[in-house]
């Protein structure tokens, strides 16, 4: 065992045995039951999905439960979210969800990558030059972040209307980078707010311009804040729905939209389909949350919470 | 432009002629624009937007570039912020003083009518109580829920980095897969909820077909998504108690629920305010959720749905706006109480 | 008290033990295990063997609340949430007092350590030396079966160390239990102890009173760590010794001292001589008995003078001599020391008288 500081012993967190693992694994697994059967759904046939009682097993299980309550897993849902057609008793029927996947990456990843440029610098002269005012400035930005969303969509559907950008790509990224900048702002500026201005100075006194503090100094010291910022919003647009409902139009829809509509109709939902949409995304969600978990606390909060 | 005046007084200096005077062509751009929305046909509206928005801009930049660094480095996410949220803003506060509608050319001034009206409609009072039961019970579930996962992480046990994914991962999901699947567990035939049910009851089971039984519907869906929010604030906040504290009431002999509320609690008492304040304000705008589980059936139409509805299917836009800044007021208390909170915890750590 | 205990290098095989009113220091540089003792002892870590008796009854397996001591914290352990008063009270409601009782306890800690005016306030609206008092309070409050402190003065600048120093003395006087304390300082390890634990590494050097420690350390270890300036350690070569006079070699030149008596044969070759600078008299010219050193470094220390110099052969050596010597850099000094303070060490570093 090697010799712990007394500051690290200080800080260090309580430890308990595997009878803590044991009691966290049960409660962990409750809770994610419902993701859990998300998964296996994907992996049905559309009766298998319906079936009563639920088959919640894979027939290669079949050894460890009866019968009835195993389907055989396929990947014909997956196959369906991207090869634009699948049979339902023979007529071929359009998903068109390989063109919502991909409006969906790119109109959340323009939007993000424009926040990001935007949001970077304001963070940095919020950060590093405050104005007068400039709690208030930064109240504001938050404060859009927190409004419903069907405040402000009611006048920008009105002008979207009147200036051509309903249903259009343009629309859609230009909103959603506002909707992303003040969560990049508040975020980035959390990042440079912990940086030891000394180094700064440093490289000022050294005759570094600010645009070479900003370039060589800040941006290095915050790649990794960056990166975060940038999946969180990743994340946050790609879920987000009422904007997507009442802006795109049908060849600019977006997944969330797209998915709500095919569970409009009553009859005929396609859960596994669903199921297989929803999965897909849950890889990288799952890594997000894996390689973020330290950073988690502050993307959930906008940056209002550090630790 | 013009500099003839040498006027010293804020409202000549207001009133200048300079490229850099961009407080006129704030004051140009909020009195023109959505004049020239009303006033002028449409075309020659853009045109006069773009105008006053391209100055705007200017005399932003101007004034920015002569004077501050900071100010030109925040314009442009100023400029898009205003374009995008806060001038919308302020058009449907213009609004909400007309009696628009967005499926009619008809257009006349009626004051503080709409508010008048809106304060006095009981189907309002209903959704805003409606909202009120939801967030209540919503945010009640999910501090609770969110407390005991705390307490179970809290401290170090092996894979624990692996179980926390699995009990954070909801809170990653969008409304709309979660909504989806809920309605999946709930649906009266094949869901799993309404099968457990019937192994003892026998009956069908149809859970969103009572008021009860639909708001229980929304708020476990809410909740199970939500929870994993709260306990990562009070796990930050259980974590940051220093062991030492631990290792001196052990030696002061304190027994466990004065430890727990003298040592643990103070440690994780602001972050639990701000959980309650942060889920308060996202639970007050309820609406995908519900949009996909219930779409207001049951008695449970949120107020948010319920400014949809009225703006989007009734094209009620005008009273639409007037409510939708009730709600803009509400948020903007409540957001200010946060960051009150959360700049104050800052200061103190 | 015995603990004996072995496993990983933290602390190995110790055995200590501490009498009723007795003050014992375990002083060592950081890392050396002092702390981890301190924390087994208070129950805080469980030793991989070995045992801990308290008054003869074995406490090993008792938690801390069983084991009734009162522990004074480096990072002093202040609840933050509470005031003064209620940290004080705090380790009192397990005594079963009634509230009238508690409060005069408070009252007399309060007193002896000058809290009566910040009992109101909490840990972090009132000063370093203030804090490191509510803590050593907090521990006198009780009536435990022994008190630990652990670094108690690290965190309190030069002044203050040395007044609270004085009033810890005063207040563990008065107490008459046994006491540990862990300290890195050798100032305040030989000021307050009655006896000093000196550590290295997870083991004992040496055990014994102030004084001991200082003027006859067991072994190099210990006589390099006590003292300041450190005492001077030279590798020489025993080469004679009778009754009268003691020869060596140092760097090649012969060096007689008188060591009061003959030194045993077997040491013959290699040793090492621990002198302390203060042990040294100046001297006009050189001599057999005396060691010739250029100065080079002059530190005035007030009422005298630390001179580092060396000898021709570049060992270095540290000489204090009174202030009124005024000695040049570059000076050549003629250095006798004093025979009755010249410690012997043999070749594995043990003192041999």
């Amino acid at each position: 065992m090697k010799w712990i500081s007394r500051k690290d012993r200080a800080r260090e967190v309580d430890r308990a045995g595997w009878g803590r693992t044991a009691g966290a694994a049960i409660a962990s697994f409750i809770y994610f039951f419902p993701v859990l059967v998300i998964i296996i759904t994907a992996f049905k046939k559309h009766t298998d999905a319906l079936a009563v009682p639920a088959k919640l097993f894979p027939d290669f299980m079949g050894w460890l439960v009866p019968e009835r309550l195993t389907f055989t897993p396929t990947l014909e849902n997956f196959v369906s979210v991207f090869s634009r057609s699948f049979t339902t008793g023979g007529a071929a029927q359009d998903t068109g969800f390989d063109l919502f996947f991909f409006n969906s990456i790119f109109i959340a990843g323009s939007s993000v990558l424009l926040a990001l440029a935007i949001g970077t610098l304001a963070a940095f002269g919020f950060s590093r030059y405050p104005l007068k005012g400039n709690d208030t400035y930064l109240f504001v930005i938050l404060t859009t972040r927190m409004l419903p969303a069907i405040v402000v969509i009611i006048p920008v559907m009105l002008m979207f209307r009147i200036t051509g950008l309903a249903g259009t790509y343009t629309g859609i990224i230009l909103l959603y980078t506002a909707f992303n900048l003040p969560f990049t702002i508040w975020m980035m500026k959390s990042f440079f707010d912990e940086l030891s201005p000394d180094v700064e100075d440093a490289a000022r006194i050294d005759g570094s311009s600010d645009r070479g503090v900003f370039f060589k100094i800040c941006m290095p010291q915050v790649v990794a804040g960056l990166a975060a910022t940038a999946v969180f919003g990743l994340i946050l647009t790609w879920n987000e729905f009422l904007f997507a409902l009442l802006l795109t139009g049908v060849d600019t829809r977006t997944v969330p939209v797209a998915m709500s509509q095919t569970i409009g109709g009553d009859i005929g939902v396609r859960w596994g389909l669903l199921a297989a949409i929803e999965t897909l995304f849950l890889i990288p969600v799952i890594l997000v949350t894996f390689f973020l978990q330290n950073q988690l606390l502050r993307g959930v909060t906008f940056g209002t919470v550090k630790r | 432009m013009n500099t003839t005046t040498a006027a010293h007084s804020s409202a000549g200096k207001l009133l200048a002629f300079r490229w850099d005077n961009w407080r006129l062509a704030l004051l140009a751009t909020l009195i023109g624009v959505p004049l020239s929305a009303f006033v002028l046909p449409n075309f020659a509206a853009v045109v006069a937007t773009c105008i006053l928005g391209g100055l705007l801009v200017i005399t932003s930049v101007v004034y920015s570039w002569t004077r501050h660094v900071g100010g030109l480095l925040v314009a442009p996410a100023i400029a898009v912020l205003v374009v995008m949220n806060i001038f919308p803003l302020l058009w449907s506060l213009g609004l909400s003083f007309y009696n628009y509608r967005a499926d009619r050319q008809s257009l006349s001034f009626i004051g503080l009518r709409n508010y008048e009206r809106l304060l006095s409609d009981p189907v309002v009072w209903e959704r805003l109580t409606t909202t009120a039961t939801l967030v209540v019970l919503t945010v009640a579930v999910q501090m609770v829920v969110g407390f005991l996962f705390a307490l179970l992480f809290s401290k170090q046990f092996p894979l624990r980095r692996y179980l926390l994914i699995l009990v954070l991962t909801p809170m990653m999901l969008s409304y709309v897969a979660v909504g989806a699947f809920f309605r999946y567990y709930y649906d009266p035939t094949f869901g799993l909820v309404s099968q457990v049910v019937n192994m003892f009851t026998d009956e069908p089971f149809v859970l969103i077909s009572s008021t009860g039984g639909a708001i229980a519907a929304i708020v476990i869906a809410d909740a199970w998504m939500w929870a994993p929010f709260v306990m990562l604030l009070v796990l930050a906040g259980l974590v940051s108690v220093p062991k030492h504290l631990y290792e001196a009431a052990s030696i002061d002999r304190v027994p466990a629920w004065r430890r727990f509320w003298s040592i643990t609690f103070p440690y994780v008492k602001g972050l639990l305010m701000l959980a309650l304040l942060f889920r308060t304000i996202e639970a007050f705008k309820l609406f995908d959720v519900v949009f996909i589980l219930t779409d207001g059936g049951q008695s449970t139409e949120t107020i948010a749905l319920y400014v949809y509805r009225q703006a989007i299917q009734f094209n009620k836009t005008s009273y639409s706006a007037s409510l939708s800044y009730i709600l803009l007021f509400t948020v903007i208390v409540l957001t200010n109480l946060y960051l009150y909170l959360a700049n104050r915890r800052t200061k103190e750590g | 008290m015995t603990k004996n205990f072995g496993q990983f290098t933290a602390v190995r095989d110790v055995d200590l033990t501490v009498g009723a009113g007795e003050v014992v220091c375990l002083l060592g540089p950081s890392g050396c295990g002092k702390t981890t003792i301190l924390r087994m002892i208070a129950g805080l870590e469980t030793p991989s063997s070995g045992e801990v008796f308290f008054a003869g009854r074995n406490v090993t397996r008792l938690t801390p609340e069983q084991r009734n001591v009162a522990m004074v914290f480096q990072f002093y352990a202040l609840y933050p949430s509470l005031t003064v008063e209620e940290n004080l009270t705090f380790p009192l409601y397990a005594e079963k007092l009634s509230s009238a009782e508690r409060r005069s306890r408070v009252a007399d800690a309060s007193e002896i350590l000058q809290l009566s005016d910040i009992l109101g306030r909490k840990p972090s609206e009132i000063a370093e030396g203030e804090k490191q008092r509510v803590a050593v309070a907090r521990a006198i409050i009780r009536d435990p079966s022994c008190f630990l402190f652990d670094e108690p003065l690290s965190r309190l600048d030069v002044e203050l160390r040395e007044s609270m120093r004085a009033q810890i003395k005063e207040v563990l006087l008065g107490l008459s239990k046994p006491t540990v304390i862990v300290t890195h300082d050798q100032l305040e390890a030989l000021t307050m102890a009655d006896r000093i634990t000196i550590m290295r590494d997870g083991i004992i050097e040496q055990i014994g009173t102030p004084h001991e420690v200082f003027a006859q350390p067991q072994n190099v270890f210990v006589a390099s760590f006590i003292g300041t300036p450190q005492m001077n350690l030279l590798g020489v070569q025993l080469m004679n010794s009778n009754d009268a006079e003691t020869e060596f070699l140092l760097d090649g030149e012969p060096l007689k001292i008188s060591m009061g008596s003959k030194v045993s044969d077997s040491l013959f070759g290699d040793v090492t001589l621990g002198i302390r600078p203060r042990a040294f008299a100046l001297q006009d010219a050189a001599s057999p008995a005396a060691i010739t050193i250029k100065s080079e470094i002059i530190e005035p220390m007030g009422a005298e003078t630390l001179i580092h110099g060396r000898t021709r052969s570049d060992t270095e050596i540290r000489v204090v001599v009174p202030r009124e010597h005024r000695i040049q850099s570059g000076e050549c000094l003629h250095v006798i020391p004093d025979s009755g303070q010249v410690q012997l060490f043999n070749e594995q570093g043990n003192a041999v008288r």
